[in-house]
C-alpha cells in the first residue's frame, strides 16, 4: 500500500463543492463546481459550434465539417427514429445531444468534473424529455393520447395490462437518467481505482514498482473505452428521446 | 447562358447524390455493450420502481404488504415489457427496414 496519508478515494471526484457560497434564507444556492462545469460545457459547446459556422465555406474546413457531420448525424437519427415530422424537434434533440456529449467528453479531462455523473442533472434532463413527450402527445392527439396505455387485448386482460403500461411509461425518465448517470459514475470510478493502483504499486518500491506499468497501460485502454462510452451514451440519450417522441407523434402506428 | 441540358444533367446528379445521403437509415449500429446496458437498466429500474411505488402506497394506506407485493409483480411485468420493446426496436434497426 502507498502512504496512508494520501487517502485514495475514487468517489471524491463526484463531490459537489461550493465555489461561491450563496445562502438565501434557508436555501443553499451556492455556485458549485457542478454549476461551474455546466457553464464551461455550455460555453465551450456554443463557442465551438459558433466558430464552426462563423466563416462558412462551400468546401468546409475541419471544424465546419465536424459541425456539419454532427448536424447530419442528428438529423438522420431523428428521420429514422421519429419520421420526417419529428424534425420539428431538431433544435431540442441537437441541443440535448451536444450538451450530453460535451459534458461526457469534458468529464474525461483529468481534474475536471463530470456534470452527467450527477443523477440530479440527468434526471432533470430526462424529466424535460418526458414533459416534452407528454405535451406533444396531448397537443397532437388530445385525450386520445391515453390510447398509448391501452394495447390491443381482450377487456379482461386490459385490467392487468393498462397498469403495466402505465408503470412502463413512468419508468422511462428513471431508466433514461439512471443509464447515463450509472455509465459515467462507473467509468470514472474505474479510472480512479486503476490510477490508485499505479500510485500504490509505485510507492511499494522494488519489483512491485515495475509492475505499476501494467495498470498504467490499462488506464490508457479504459480511457479509450470511456471515449466510446461518452459518445455512445449521448447517442442513446438522444435516440431514446426520438423514439419516445415518435410514439407521442404517431401513437402505435409504427408497429 | 448555361446549356439547359447541362443544367438538367446537373439536377439529376444532385438528386442522385441527395438520394444517397438523405435516407441513410441505420447509421450507427448499437454495440453489444450498449444493448446489454440498455436491457439491464430497463428491467432493473422497472422492478425497483414498481416495488418502491408499492411500498409508498402501503405507507400511505397502511396496507402493508399488499401493494408492495402487487406492484412488485406489476413492475417486473413492466420491466419485461420494456425489454421486449427495446429488443424489438434494436431488431428492427439491425434488420434494416424489417
Amino acid at each position: 500500500m502507498g502512504e496512508s496519508s494520501m487517502k485514495m478515494n475514487p468517489m471524491e471526484q463526484f463531490e459537489v463543492k461550493p465555489v461561491v457560497p450563496i445562502h438565501i434564507g434557508h436555501y443553499d444556492l451556492s455556485f458549485t463546481n457542478q454549476s461551474l462545469w455546466m457553464c464551461i460545457v455550455v460555453g465551450l459547446a456554443s463557442l465551438v459550434l459558433t466558430l464552426a459556422v462563423l466563416n462558412p465555406r462551400l468546401v468546409p474546413g475541419r471544424l465546419q465539417s465536424v459541425a456539419e457531420l454532427g448536424y447530419d448525424f442528428v438529423a438522420n437519427m431523428i428521420r429514422s427514429a421519429a419520421g420526417e415530422d419529428g424534425l420539428v424537434f431538431f433544435p431540442f434533440i441537437f441541443t440535448l445531444f451536444i450538451f450530453v456529449l460535451f459534458a461526457n467528453v469534458l468529464g474525461l479531462l483529468p481534474g475536471s468534473f463530470t456534470v452527467t455523473s450527477q443523477i440530479a442533472v440527468t434526471f432533470a434532463l430526462a424529466c424535460l424529455v418526458i414533459l416534452t413527450v407528454l405535451v406533444t402527445g396531448f397537443a397532437v392527439h388530445g385525450i386520445g393520447f391515453l390510447k398509448l396505455f391501452v394495447p390491443k387485448a381482450p377487456f379482461v386482460l386490459l385490467l392487468l395490462l393498462v397498469p403495466i403500461e402505465i408503470i412502463s411509461f413512468l419508468t422511462r425518465p428513471i431508466s433514461l437518467s439512471v443509464r447515463l448517470f450509472a455509465n459515467m459514475l462507473a467509468g470514472h470510478t474505474m479510472l480512479k481505482v486503476f490510477a490508485g493502483f499505479v500510485i500504490a504499486l509505485g510507492g511499494a518500491g522494488g519489483a512491485l514498482a515495475a509492475l505499476s506499468v501494467a495498470p498504467m497501460f490499462l488506464i490508457v485502454a479504459i480511457t479509450a473505452l470511456e471515449m466510446l462510452v461518452a459518445f455512445l451514451q449521448a447517442y442513446v440519450f438522444a435516440i431514446l428521446t426520438c423514439i419516445y417522441l415518435n410514439e407521442a407523434l404517431h401513437l402505435h402506428e409504427h408497429h | 447562358m448555361p446549356d439547359p441540358d447541362d443544367l438538367r444533367a446537373l439536377r439529376e446528379r444532385l438528386e442522385e447524390a441527395k438520394r444517397q445521403t438523405e435516407p441513410r437509415r441505420n447509421e450507427a449500429p448499437p454495440t453489444s455493450l450498449g444493448i446489454a446496458f440498455r436491457f439491464a437498466t430497463e428491467l432493473i429500474v422497472a422492478v425497483v420502481f414498481g416495488a418502491g411505488l408499492g411500498w409508498l402506497l402501503d405507507r400511505f394506506f397502511h396496507t402493508r404488504p399488499i401493494f408492495l407485493l402487487v406492484m412488485f409483480v406489476l413492475g417486473a411485468a413492466a420491466g419485461i415489457r420494456n425489454v421486449m420493446r427495446a429488443a424489438a426496436e434494436i431488431n428492427a434497426k439491425t434488420k434494416g427496414d424489417g
